[in-house]
């Protein structure tokens, strides 16, 4: 019968905090779940989600799917390195992407023709990659010496200059040597013992392996004495300091071995891409490992392979079909009205009050001017006959369907769910039912008109919204920041 | 609240349950939807393009796709055929264009794509490609080496570095003999390309080169035009953005330094890029000059006003595939193994690009031309000479 | 000497331009202590907003009314509308995020960046759009001293960077309201026991710091002519940097940290070489760090037990 605790409030020790909050789950659906789930090991769960993720393959993927796979685990593996510095130990590493590229242009140059020609070295797999794993873990302990002196931002802007400095390195220095903007390809895949490995299902169950061992060795670490001075040095080096714990030689350790996860993430997604370019190591990708552990929940690793799988699949997976992203976008409004709007005749109102507005603008507009609605949905299939007298997508003659309607509509949709967010009780609900039906028309007009510039805008929205509504991420747990 | 979740979890899976079903589906009822509105069978396929639709050259992919859009509009009312574009999104960079690669084979409907736009893509994605059977012709990848047999499905409706470097290099000795001159990359590798076959010419020439390198992001070259030195004649831009070559010649108005630019194709563009005095040299025509493009000229016009040298050749490109879906169905359905084989035997009398369009053994394009433009006083391009 | 000068002046101007974004990424951070990367952002949206005033008056080449008149419009509007901005986004994105660990409003930036970066491309498509000062300030005018010639512009935004940068230290530093921006900066919650409206003035930082970023993404047009929905990532970047080296949450030390930049830049390109300008800006800012761990102006921070 414990009562819960809202949230650790400001001023109380987080430790204590935390300890209540272990002794107590939360009421309902939610807290019988987490409590069969904690009766579960740790290691039995992660024996459960490698079967999964060993399974998944032989559903007959193809290789588009594989191919986003072997991105999401990619992008899990970075995003669960990353983890050890900004989640454990709480240091802000802007310059991470430099160790993937770092793995990946050594495994460039000891697996190709590129030095030494005009025959290369060609290592195998298991002699190139350890090194490469250690000489990332001695560059990590370079590029974390700044740690002893700067702190918190300082410490973030220096990162970042080695970040940048590395893309400016290997694109203009030695040309020869590192390919300069052109790159260097033609790379062994992976090779050893005789085998290798050449397609897509071989490069996935490689990387489950990796994600798996990885894991396995950083949930050691994270319950060892060096994972509890990772924690104390995030949440207060001076008490930390105090404790005896050596706060320099714990920072430099979370860098270094971020970077040796990094940097064998790197050499995998050389060997796959066969080649690698400085393009492939920018801010931009950067940007991406950091949502997805965030999204996830940092200082957690199901959090940080969790937030991959999202951001990987949302990106990739779904809005890259017109047909599949409207499944997703009405799909989403449907859920979030379903548990949102309380009682369940207000939320039929709504529904049928949309449904009714639509087909009610829509003839009155077919009325005025035919050219006005001569658009159809762009989404194929069932959802396509049943929206297409309930939508307003005008089309000119050739048709093409103009932008500028679609702008406009988009500008006073951003408009209207600001609106929407302020307004409160019955105003709110009537307002909700011109704006889902202006968001499915500005969807249908222009949004899916150009599926690659949405994808971005929605990664964006999507980022701001569960920012906002569960600000320590999906898997992540609340804590107070002392600053 | 647990009554909500319930049914919120049914209605998930009751939409993708429908979401599988239909996509499985889906084939039956387009084929419907296309046979119901027509007597005959139509011919049903898919291409794909792979450009760099966001990213910082989205102007370039914007125009491609635009053109490409064209392509498929009026061959699909010329041929009767039902070819629906696909859009891939690459950025410019490799690694997405390796997942839109992927995507695209495993859609079994794409028979053929366009792009991708940059060489390094093409590196990247080339052994997929071959791997899978499936043609890929690119509008703008220059690099030499792309077709020397390790990328057995590529064709290229341009010409290649090897060509547009050579002859402009000479004909800047030939035409202004310069002492010295400047040739700035902008760090991305088709300008990097262009410069390292360019200088070894200039060098043995004689001549005093000053090689610089700004990313495309700079707009402000202000600093480096300080740099240049009255024996400085000529400055070799080849750039991909037009825009930063006109911001380029304004710097040297404002400080009053008489060089002439000289740029590649990546500067062709008659609404960016005026600065009188200046050549550019371009691996696709002028079109507007092209007497039998007027109707596609005021097509383009309307679709994208500004377009430029990237356009055209992509049109070129999407037209071949066009012609080839549609005389494989002639004899039966388009499959990825007989559109290939069509393409390779492509022969094209005429083309947007004022000329014929046949492909090598190692799928460059036979005649492939180089043509050099004037820019005089009015801002007009004027073609000087072509090969 | 002539080159030196050119170099001084490119420098200064770009500089300038750098610490007008920067004074505004300092101020943020000082009241919120919040890296805001949508900021480079704002300041493309203020360069796009100073096109459509200068295409709402006829185009560059035939303003409809005179030049100072058309000046003057691009700057409040730009910097009206994107201040009114930056406080919708803080208002909206940032505000609930208050008391939350600093990366999560760290995401909700960089989710904000993303937004207004692809729907200015979604808007306005990808093509640069062009300013074409030349057309109505031609390069004639200008100071000229025997060979060496600036051009106005670039006087001007100079100018106009001093003009804002005192403008804003003298608000700081002797109004009202910023003394509760020193106050809410140095302790939020005590200035909410002191009854300072805390909401109201980090509105107010938000605005001011926004609007300044809008004023230089005009600016950024007027000299550099090309305004694109990306030209916000690669500004902010260096802005950022320029915050944090010249010590952020001060407003000399973002002046300060951003004229260094801009003048390495121009220096290195103009005599060393302009491939390796990068590195060695990077190289040289590192060293600055190193020496001198809380940046060139900034205060010893206070570690609270």
């Amino acid at each position: 019968m414990a009562v819960h605790k809202e949230s650790p409030s400001i001023g109380v020790d987080e430790w204590v905090a935390r300890e209540a909050a272990r002794r107590d789950y939360p009421p309902g659906l939610r807290g019988d779940v987490q409590r069969q789930l904690a009766r579960v090991g740790w290691w039995p769960r992660l024996a459960i989600a490698v079967a999964i993720g060993a399974a998944i393959p032989q559903f007959g993927l193809n290789v588009f799917q594989l191919q986003i796979g072997i991105n999401a685990l990619l992008l899990a593996i970075l995003a669960v390195g990353l983890n050890i510095a900004v989640g454990w130990a709480g240091l802000l590493d802007l310059g991470y992407i430099a160790f993937y590229g770092f793995g990946a242009y050594g495994f460039a140059l000891l697996s190709s023709n590129q030095l030494h020609a005009p025959h290369g070295i060609h290592w195998p797999a298991y002699e190139s990659l350890p090194l490469i794993i250690v000489a990332a873990g001695v560059l990590g302990l370079l590029v974390g010496l700044p740690s002893r002196r700067l702190i918190g931002d300082y410490l973030a802007i220096v990162t970042l200059f080695f970040g940048e400095a590395f893309v400016s390195f290997t694109n203009n220095v030695a040309p020869s040597v590192l390919g300069g903007s052109n790159g260097i390809f033609a790379l062994d895949p992976i090779r050893g013992f005789g085998a290798q490995i050449v397609s897509p299902k071989g490069y996935f169950y490689l990387l489950l392996i990796l994600l798996v061992a990885t894991v396995a060795v950083l949930h050691l670490l994270d319950t060892s004495r060096t994972g509890r001075a990772w924690r104390a040095v995030r949440e207060d080096p001076l008490a930390a300091s105090l404790m005896t714990i050596p706060v320099n030689r714990v920072k430099l350790m979370a860098f270094a071995f971020g970077a040796m996860v990094a940097a064998m993430a790197g050499t995998i997604f050389a060997s796959q891409q066969t080649s690698v370019f400085p393009d492939n190591f920018g801010t931009e990708f950067l940007i991406l490992i950091y949502a997805a552990l965030i999204l996830g929940g940092a200082g957690s690793i199901a959090g940080a392979i969790l937030g991959a799988l999202v951001v990987e699949i949302t990106l990739d997976g779904f809005l890259r079909s017109s047909t599949e992203a409207g499944y997703i976008f009405y799909g989403l409004i449907l859920l979030t009205m379903i548990v949102k709007l309380r009682p369940w005749r207000r939320l039929g109102g709504v529904l049928a009050g949309i449904v009714a507005l639509g087909f009610a603008a829509h003839a009155i507009v077919k009325a005025i001017s035919a050219a006005a609605v001569a658009g159809g949905p762009q989404s194929t299939g069932w959802i396509h006959t049943i929206l297409q007298d309930w939508v307003i997508v005008p089309a000119n003659k050739a048709g093409n369907i103009p932008a500028a309607f679609g702008n406009v509509g988009f500008a006073v949709l951003i408009c209207l769910l600001i609106a929407l967010v302020q307004l409160k009780g019955r105003w709110r609900t009537i307002l909700m039912v011109p704006t889902v039906y202006l968001a499915a028309c500005v969807w249908e007009s222009r949004l899916i008109v150009e599926p690659s510039i949405t994808r971005l805008i929605l990664l964006g929205a999507i980022l701001i919204v569960v920012m906002n509504a569960r600000p320590q991420g999906l898997l992540g747990r609340r804590r107070v920041e002392v600053i | 609240m647990k009554g909500r979740i319930t049914v919120a979890a049914v209605a998930l899976a009751a939409l993708i349950a429908a979401g599988c079903g239909s996509s499985s589906s889906n084939t039956s009822s387009t084929s419907t939807s296309a046979s119901s509105g027509s007597s005959g069978k139509k011919c049903t396929a898919s291409i794909g393009i792979e450009a760099p639709i966001t990213g910082k050259v989205a102007v370039l992919g914007d125009e491609q796709l635009a053109f490409a859009k064209m392509a498929v509009a009026n061959d699909n009312k010329a041929n009767g055929t039902d070819i629906t574009l696909v859009q891939g999104d690459t950025q410019l960079t490799p690694s997405l264009a390796t997942t839109v690669t992927q995507q695209f084979i495993s859609n079994p409907k794409i028979v053929g794509v366009v792009g991708p736009a940059g060489s390094q893509e093409v590196e990247a994605v080339g052994p997929l490609f071959g791997r899978a059977g499936l043609a890929f012709i690119s509008g703008s990848a220059t690099k030499t080496t792309l077709t020397n047999g390790s990328n057995p499905t590529f064709f290229r409706v341009v010409s290649r570095d090897s060509v547009q470097g050579p002859e402009d290099a000479n004909f800047i000795i030939k035409h202004f003999h310069p002492k010295a001159l400047m040739i700035i990359d902008d760090q991305e590798a088709y300008s990097q390309g262009l410069v390292s076959v360019m200088m070894p010419i200039f060098q043995k020439a004689g001549i005093k080169v000053d090689h610089e390198s700004v990313s495309q992001s700079v707009t402000d070259f202000s600093s480096l035009v300080a740099k240049i030195t009255p024996q400085m004649t000529v400055a070799v831009l080849p750039w991909q953005v037009a825009a930063n070559g006109e911001q380029f010649g304004k710097n040297l108005a404002e400080q009053h330094k008489k060089v002439t630019i000289v740029g590649t194709d990546g500067l062709y563009s008659p609404s960016s890029f005026t600065i009188p005095g200046s050549y550019v040299s371009s691996f696709g025509p002028d079109i507007t000059a092209i007497p039998a493009d007027a109707s596609l000229v005021q097509q383009a016009k309307a679709a994208f006003p500004k377009f430029g040298t990237f356009g055209p050749p992509v049109y070129a490109a999407t037209h071949v595939i066009d012609e080839a879906i549609a005389s494989a169905c002639k004899s039966g359905t388009p499959s990825r193994s007989n559109v290939l084989a069509a393409i390779k035997s492509t022969d094209e009398p005429s083309s947007i690009l004022g000329q014929p369009i046949k492909f090598d053994s190692h799928g460059d394009l036979i005649n492939a031309k180089w043509f050099l433009f004037h820019i005089n006083s009015a801002g007009q391009y004027k073609l000087v000479t072509n090969s | 000497m002539r080159v030196f000068v050119q170099e001084l002046v490119n420098g200064l101007t770009q500089g300038s331009v750098y610490a007008l974004v920067a004074l505004g990424y300092s101020m943020v951070y000082g009241v919120l202590k919040l890296l805001n990367f949508a900021h480079g952002d704002l300041y493309m949206v203020g360069a796009f907003i100073g096109y459509f005033v200068i295409q709402w008056f006829g185009g560059a080449s035939a303003l409809a009314a005179p030049v100072p008149i058309v000046l003057l419009a691009m700057f409040l509007l730009a910097g009206g509308g994107v201040g009114v901005l930056g406080v919708v986004i803080e208002r909206f994105a940032y505000r609930p995020l208050r008391d939350a660990p600093r990366i999560a409003p760290l995401i909700t930036a960089l989710g904000v960046s993303f937004l207004l970066e692809n729907t200015a491309l979604l808007f306005f498509g990808g093509s640069y759009r062009i300013y074409n000062t030349s057309s109505f300030i031609s390069f004639g005018t200008g100071i000229h001293i025997g060979v060496l010639s600036i051009d106005i512009v670039r006087i001007m935004v100079i100018v106009l960077a001093v003009v804002l940068m005192v403008g804003l230290r003298l608000v700081v530093n002797h109004t009202k309201l910023g003394r509760q921006m020193r106050a809410v900066a140095a302790d939020r919650e005590a200035a909410e026991m002191l009854g300072i409206d805390v909401d109201f003035t980090i509105g107010a930082t938000f605005f001011l710091g926004s609007a300044l970023a809008g004023i230089s993404g005009v600016m950024a047009g007027l000299v550099y002519n090309s305004v694109w929905n990306y030209m916000g990532f690669t500004a902010g970047l260096y802005a950022f940097t320029a915050a944090v080296v010249g010590g952020i949450g001060s407003i000399s030390g973002a002046v300060l940290g951003g004229l260094l930049i801009g003048l390495a830049q121009s220096f290195i390109t103009g005599y060393v070489s302009s491939t390796y300008t990068d590195l060695i800006v990077f190289g040289i800012l590192i060293a600055v760090m190193l020496v001198r761990p809380r940046g060139l102006l900034g205060r010893v921070q206070l570690q609270k037990v």
